[in-house]
């Protein structure tokens, strides 16, 4: 399966020092009452990347997260199950998962399907796999989001991450618009729906020739010190895009593990 | 093209078989939850699951676990690792509110431990369980994200990425869920009265529904297509005049190379709620003339939100296989005289059908299914 990189954008709170919520008000003049942290993050990655491509109405949109939006879960879990009053209106809308698509669907105007998906580990695999069949099917165009906020809740995040207490977390929002097609494309990105034993791997690593990043889950060594986040695959495809350079991703869930091949193309 | 090969529910009325016979017995039923609204806590009426199911994590589990065997005891082991599965649900899982409350208060404090858990991991259990492919997917889309893994898993199997697909939608009581919908005034009746100019609300319901598609070609039920898009004039309703559903409609129909006159009837979203069941009848009007045939389901089962999809397209088609259209209960006075909902059940073995879902955040959702004749 080959999927096309048209643009991209990228935001990760270790590499730039902004306020989201002002930044959308100022530049974006993006109303933001009403809504928070995740819906922000969401809007911020989606504007920049317009920036960058002109959307068209029948794009579609597909968000992914390694937990979704915990901030507005710990609101919630605090009214209802601590203070024991009532959830506040627009945080219950806030709390469903499509709330952010839909902000992000009138900001681009765009009309076309807009799902939030996610998968253990294999998040960006799996719903960059659901978008290739969307893709071949509805011969359309993807705007595909990946966003982890981290800071607002730390500890639940490492709690619920399967990562050590020291482990640092930051926030990460990227970006990349999909298409078959290959015209202007920046990259192409090569997925498979084969789940490869570890033995596999050590013979494709082996063989390759081209840098071999993996994630943070497959690589357990002491030395590895950078800071986690889920959907880091998102972050290593605009990386590699924006160094022109190719690598092979890896990323692994117990002992099934899985692959992208990412070919930049200028 | 991806057939609908197998269901399997637990819904408040229990299995798929007592479900149907409550259907046609025109009965459901219907017990209490406590939900926290701003006058403290309040009853609710509430379609519970029946109490084999126990409302814990290794509860729900336990009847995924049941659900799924039942669904996948035809599929051989080789047609096993050539099968994916995927949730629609609207639910969190129980791991990260104990993740937020031990993280936030002192006295909930425990001693740091990670473990990687989230909705999704059902999903990962089930499919190491039954020995499946190990691909999963988990989508929120509120009320639509049963249907729209239909449609997700029907794009896997047409490009021939997966042969086989489990789609499961999930809904249990929730606390948060429960509450968000009763603060915004949903939850104030005590029946659901779809399309009745004195509806005054929905009620909500457990539910686990599972539905295996594949390319099999031996099935009689066919998707024949369907679309999702994401339009509404705000954030939890669509415009009165339905203009939002009726270009959902329209596309769906074209998708699925459908006429509206080849329709032989529509299941209806319908949670009985005033912005909904109004939006949602003026866009039928657009797209049928009167003599269409439709339908509700949620009277019988409640509104399931992200598990509605599955589960009401499984009872819907186990009805057909039965032999009859469901009626839509608790209805007495239209919204639109010429457009009346079914009263009665009526025979029906065969045909083309339209099942419409709609959800907070502007997702809505048209699939379009054909029962060959028999």
């Amino acid at each position: 399966m080959k999927l096309y990189v048209k643009a991209t954008s990228s935001y990760r709170s270790d590499k730039e020092n902004i306020d989201i919520k002002k930044e959308l008000k100022q530049r974006y003049k993006i109303d933001v009452r009403r809504k928070e942290s995740f819906i922000y993050a969401g809007l911020l990655g989606a504007l920049r990347l317009k920036e960058q491509h002109s959307i068209n109405k029948d794009d579609e949109l597909y968000l992914t997260s390694g937990f979704g939006n915990i901030d507005i879960l710990a609101k919630a879990n605090d009214y209802i199950l601590e203070k024991h009053e009532t959830i506040r209106l627009f945080d219950f809308i806030n709390m469903l998962g499509n709330t952010t698509n839909f902000y992000i669907a009138k900001a681009l105007d765009i009309q076309g399907k807009s799902i939030f998906a996610i998968s253990d580990n294999f998040t960006y695999f799996h719903v960059l796999t659901t978008i290739y069949a969307s893709l071949l099917k509805n011969k359309n165009k993807v705007i595909f989001g990946a966003i982890d906020l981290a800071l607002g809740n730390p500890e639940a995040l490492k709690r619920i991450a399967g990562i050590d207490e020291e482990t640092e977390v930051i926030d990460s929002i990227m970006y990349q618009y999909l298409s078959l097609d290959t015209s202007d494309a920046l990259c192409e990105l090569e997925i498979d729906s084969k789940f490869y034993t570890q033995d596999e791997i050590v013979s494709i690593v082996e063989k390759e020739t081209r840098e071999i990043i993996y994630s943070k889950r497959c690589d357990k060594s002491s030395q590895d010190k950078t800071p986690y986040f889920e959907t880091h695959a998102s972050f290593v495809v605009n990386e590699m895009i924006e160094k022109s350079q190719d690598c092979l991703y890896i990323e692994c869930y117990k002992d099934r593990y899985k692959v992208l091949k990412i070919t930049t193309l200028r | 093209m991806a057939n609908i090969l197998n269901t399997c529910i637990r819904s408040s009325s229990g299995d798929l078989k007592s479900s149907i016979e409550n259907i046609k017995q025109s009965t459901f039923n219907i017990s209490t939850k406590t939900v926290a609204a701003i006058e403290g806590k309040v009853e609710v009426p509430y379609y519970t699951f029946p109490k084999n199911i126990k409302d814990t994590q290794d509860g729900i589990y336990a009847a995924l676990k049941d659900v799924v065997g039942e669904l996948l005891e035809n599929l051989s082991k080789e047609d096993k690792t050539q099968t994916a599965i995927i949730i629609g649900t609207s639910i969190v899982d129980w791991h990260i509110i104990n993740a937020v409350e031990t993280s936030n208060y002192p006295y909930k404090r425990q001693p740091f431990y990670s473990k990687k858990r989230s909705i999704d991991s059902y999903a990962k259990d089930l499919s190491d369980a039954f020995n499946l492919n190990g691909f999963t997917l988990t989508i929120n889309t509120a009320c639509t994200s049963s249907v729209n893994a239909i449609l997700e898993a029907s794009n896997l199997i047409d490009t021939g990425i997966y042969k086989y697909v489990v789609v499961i939608g999930l809904e249990i009581f929730s606390d948060m869920m429960s509450s968000g919908f009763y603060a915004m005034q949903l939850l104030n009746s005590d029946t659901i009265k779809p399309f009745d100019k004195e509806r005054e609300g929905t009620i909500l319901g457990e539910a686990i529904s599972a539905i295996l598609l594949g390319d099999d070609d031996k099935s009689p039920w066919k998707i024949k297509g369907g679309h999702s898009n994401c339009n509404a004039l705000s954030i939890t309703a669509a415009s009165e005049d339905g203009t939002e559903f009726v270009e959902m409609m329209h596309k769906a129909l074209e998708l699925s190379n459908t006429s509206a006159t080849q329709i032989t009837a529509i299941k209806t979203h319908a949670t009985g709620t005033y912005a909904n069941d109004i939006s949602e009848i003026n866009a039928i009007k657009k797209v049928f003339d009167n003599s269409i045939t439709f339908t509700a389901l949620k009277p019988y089962v409640g509104h399931t939100i992200g598990a509605c999809g599955a589960l009401e397209i499984a009872l819907f088609m186990a009805c057909i296989d039965d032999g009859f259209l469901p009626k839509t209960l608790n209805h007495s006075k239209a919204i639109l005289k010429d457009y009346v909902p079914l009263l009665e059940h009526l025979n029906c073995t065969s045909g083309t059908f339209m099942f419409n879902f709609f959800g907070f955040g502007g997702n809505n959702t048209s699939l379009i299914l054909q029962r060959e004749d028999r």
